[in-house]
């Protein structure tokens, strides 16, 4: 089942976690630093953070990121508390598609509020 | 003769099954000391980020369905309880970043120390002061992190 060693796999883990915490950092100082918390999660605001690319680069960059060192966090969690090829195999292929799953729903909201007016 | 005898595959999950404690062993604190609540203080904030993350996601996309779907929705996750969430969610973030950044040099095998000969009372020479210190900078970070948080929530802006 596995393409990848488990040390190859933690050191995806270990850089996604590092990258993650540069772009989440960027993305909460967004809400706070240029506008009180309470106004930057007004519509309008929201809109046009999904119509800036660099935002849009940015919350997709969290998506994949947070996505892959998140469901690999948890499939290391699942294998410690049990292990068989069954078990691993299943953990493996479950944490996979809820990676791409969560990947793909992230991505058709940015997609659609892309799309979106203010107005 | 046992019937699972030369199932090395069988035998393999046997053994596992009679060694396992299971979520037991998982969260008893009481070996390893802090080293062992480090251990489960990450999986547990780690799991509450994901979960968080998937709410999160799923908050996000309600932007879809127009403003006032999107006022509705942040009624709801904009009231004392959903702060308190998210000042739990901003202690849960620096914690498993801080003490994440320990684990990476530690596993990378920095701060571990020199080994050493293994002398009565067996102490770690990996769990030293070094690896202590890292877990209460976690800890005392993500208290700084959650008060700063409570301000800017509760703070009226």
């Amino acid at each position: 089942m596995t393409m990848l060693r488990e040390s190859q796999i933690m050191k995806i883990h270990y850089i996604t976690a590092v990258a993650a915490l540069f772009v989440v950092a960027i993305h909460i100082l967004m809400r706070i630093a240029f506008m009180p918390y309470g106004m930057s999660l007004e519509y309008g605001n929201v809109i046009a953070n999904y119509q800036s690319i660099p935002y849009i680069i940015l919350l997709e960059s969290i998506l994949v990121l947070v996505s892959i060192h998140g469901f690999n966090g948890l499939r290391v969690i699942l294998l410690e508390l049990r292990q068989s090829k069954k078990w691993e195999d299943g953990v493996t292929i479950l944490s996979i598609a809820a990676m791409i799953a969560l990947i793909a729903y992230g991505t058709r909201t940015i997609i659609i509020a892309n799309g979106l007016g203010v107005g | 003769m046992l019937p699972w005898r030369g199932n090395i595959e069988l035998e393999r999950e046997l053994a596992d099954r009679n060694n396992r404690e299971g979520m037991k062993g998982w969260l008893n604190p009481r070996r390893y000391g802090w080293e062992r609540v480090s251990y489960w203080l990450q999986r547990l904030t780690g799991v509450g980020l994901l979960a968080y993350f998937v709410g999160h996601t799923y908050e996000t996309s309600q932007i879809t369905g127009g403003p006032a779907l999107w006022e509705a929705f942040l009624e709801l996750s904009q009231t004392p309880l959903g702060h308190m969430i998210l000042i739990v969610v901003i202690g849960m973030c620096v914690y498993h970043s801080a003490n994440g950044i320990r684990l990476i040099f530690a596993h990378g095998g920095k701060g571990l120390g020199k080994p050493g000969r293994p002398d009565y009372p067996y102490d770690a020479v990996s769990l030293n002061y070094r690896q202590k210190s890292g877990i209460w900078i976690a800890l005392i970070l993500a208290a700084v992190a959650m008060l700063y948080g409570a301000s800017v929530l509760f703070g009226g802006e």
